[in-house]
């Protein structure tokens, strides 16, 4: 394997990116998010809100973005460079087909990566000069689970790019994905729940005790995964979350959120390099 | 004159220098000043610079897709050095075949050797040696067309002022900072050859190269092909425009309906199929007895008259006889040409079945 070809086919995805606006776009929309959220999210209170806070706010929205950001930037790496017809002059060169989707890889995560980073991070500090009680660990932990969540949706994408013969079909895989994982399947899981538990207590205020399994199914879908993970990692949040009607279970731990998201990635990359090992162009 | 790019080889500096085939260039860097000489290729020197096996070995290729066989038993050879031309109806599985020479799909069964190296299990290595043009160039359109030849030279190990150079010699240096997404067909297929000779591979596999390129374009391409060859480089090609394939390939392979029905130079394909030259004998006056005299010549195989002008299929070895015949007859000849069997004959023959 060598370094160089990696790193050539990476820096190419990101100079294609950076040519075509995309990050600058995709930062901007973050940074205006995060503001807005932060000086008009709190019904109790006007202006600038803590970190903390804008980081509650930002959860459920960032599960409902970053995956369909990362999808649409991904969808195409392969599939998309083939129906173009220069994935003919790149597999034509002295590069494996692993160097190649590897520096994709390597290339679309850093210019994902980058943007999350530059949009929250530009926020964050705009944030943190006009609020006095600042936390920047947590804006980190906020920043780094957010690049793992977007880094999953990116690998499915990318596996997503080599099993489909046509771009507008993987556009379709890829818009199903987000589907499925930010509303078909938390309503399936809720059904699911539903049906076997007492909804009557729930009814009357008491407490549910949700079974294990639950939380376990939830371990499947990595937008839960990431909104327990910030649960879990980020004070804040956790104190907001205290009172929701399905707490995380104890059992749940940072590393165990973070392992489960990084084994996201690490499968759909293995089974995209699988794929377009055997794929004829 | 040939325009060659060296490296210094204490500090690295590529330097360009010009000159004829075979001569030695002395020179001094212009960073370091450390003196050397450098001998420009020539037709010799660049076949022995070249590794003995360079050339490309297809043996029982065969790929099917479903219940349909693309490619089916090919066989065939390139030698080193020569240009190969690969000719088939559209369908005829052309470009699988150059497909599957570089890996980009998996055949069935057969064997693939590019310069002595198999392609299925060292592509890495064996695709070193090649530069490829493929049927549909693309590009990174957001990107210009010196980045885009850039990133292809870091995988390539070639030098950015060759990017530069070759930017400049295929008529594109004007495009500055347009990206090559806005770029005419014609450039683009120009790029596609840059792209194919940087490096200055040893083997190159051409695809449809003149496809979408004006008479300019294909000169360039055509005059690009010959100097290659004269380097000593081995080229396959494959191209429906017939005449500019008979005009520079020394052998030609047809493909029909996946299997490879001819390979051999195009005399030596026009003697299989008995194809016969065509003798235009135009006089001053046409008679009956010129044109009877001609048809009873034996080895004639055909007379056709149109006013003044008899188009005579025979021997080529019976122009004098012909010629002979006529004046005989009181015939008085205006003027006399033969047409040796063109590649297009030969491709229709080979074909039509």
């Amino acid at each position: 394997m060598q370094t160089n070809v990696i790193l050539s086919i990476a820096k190419k995805e990101i100079m294609d990116n950076i040519r075509n606006k995309w990050i600058i776009l995709v930062s901007v929309m973050f940074a205006l998010l995060t503001l807005v959220i932060s000086y008009f999210g709190s019904l109790a209170s006007r202006g600038w809100q803590d970190l903390g806070f804008t980081i509650s706010g930002m959860a459920n929205l960032v599960t409902f973005l970053v995956p369909i950001i990362a999808l649409m930037l991904a969808y195409a790496t392969i599939i998309g460079e083939i129906e173009r017809g220069s994935m003919n002059s790149l597999l034509s060169l002295s590069a494996t087909r692993f160097e190649i989707i590897i520096g994709k890889f390597l290339g679309l995560a850093g210019v994902l990566c980058f943007t999350i980073f530059i949009g929250f991070g530009a926020a964050g500090l705009m944030i943190a000069a006009n609020v006095s009680n600042v936390n920047y660990a947590d804006y980190g932990i906020f920043i780094g689970a957010t690049m793992l969540l977007g880094l999953v949706f990116l690998s499915v994408a990318l596996f997503f790019s080599t099993i489909f013969n046509k771009r507008s079909t993987a556009m379709g895989g890829a818009i199903f994905l987000w589907f499925l994982f930010n509303i078909i399947l938390p309503i399936v899981f809720i059904g699911l729940l539903a049906t076997t538990i007492d909804m009557m207590m729930f009814a009357q205020g008491n407490t549910i005790v949700v079974p294990d399994w639950y939380h376990a199914l939830n371990l499947f879908n990595p937008t839960t995964v990431y909104s327990s993970l910030l649960t879990t990692a980020i004070g804040p949040v956790s104190s907001m979350s205290a009172s929701s009607m399905i707490p995380a279970p104890s059992w749940y731990s940072s590393g165990l959120l973070i392992g489960v998201l990084l084994a996201w990635i690490i499968v759909f990359f293995a089974l995209a390099v699988w794929r377009f090992q055997r794929k004829d162009i | 004159m040939t325009t060659q790019l060296v490296k210094c080889p204490t500090c690295k500096t590529t330097i360009t220098v010009s000159g004829e085939p075979s001569e030695k260039i002395f020179l001094t860097c212009p960073q370091c000043n450390q003196k050397g000489a450098f001998t420009i290729p020539g037709e010799k020197s660049a076949k022995t610079i070249g590794i003995n096996s360079a050339t490309i070995e297809v043996n029982g290729l065969t790929k099917s897709y479903n219940h349909f066989t693309a490619v089916n038993n090919v066989s065939f050879t390139v030698k080193k050095g020569e240009i190969f031309g690969f000719l088939g109806p559209n369908g005829a599985g052309k470009t699988t075949t150059i497909k599957s020479m570089l890996d980009l799909i998996h055949a069935n069964t057969g064997t693939i050797k590019i310069n002595g190296i198999d392609v299925r299990t060292h592509g890495k290595e064996a695709k070193k040696y090649v530069g490829y043009m493929p049927e549909k160039v693309a590009f990174y359109d957001n990107l210009t067309a010196l980045q885009n030849l850039r990133f292809y030279a870091e995988i390539k190990h070639a030098s950015k002022e060759e990017c530069t150079h070759l930017i400049e010699e295929f008529g594109l240096g004007d495009t500055g900072k347009k990206r090559v997404g806005k770029f005419s067909k014609g450039m683009v297929q120009r790029l596609g050859m840059a792209r194919a000779i940087l490096g200055n591979p040893l083997i190159l596999i051409l695809d449809e190269p003149s496809g979408g390129l004006d008479p300019r374009g294909v000169v360039l391409i055509r005059d690009k092909i010959l100097e290659m060859k004269k380097k000593g480089t081995t080229i396959f090609v494959s191209s429906h425009i017939l005449s500019e394939i008979q005009e520079i390939c020394d052998r030609v392979g047809i493909i029909n309906k996946g299997v490879l029905v001819a390979q051999d130079t195009v005399e030596g394909l026009s003697k299989k199929l008995n194809l016969k030259p065509q003798i235009t004998v135009t006089v001053d006056s046409m008679s009956a007895k010129i044109e009877n005299a001609v048809k009873k010549l034996p080895g004639v195989d055909s007379v056709k008259t149109q006013g003044n002008t008899l188009e005579i299929v025979c021997d080529g070895a019976m122009k004098a006889k012909v010629i002979l015949a006529i004046s005989t007859a009181d015939g008085n000849i205006q003027n006399l040409q033969t047409k040796e069997p063109s590649l297009e004959e030969v491709f229709m023959r080979y074909t039509e079945a």
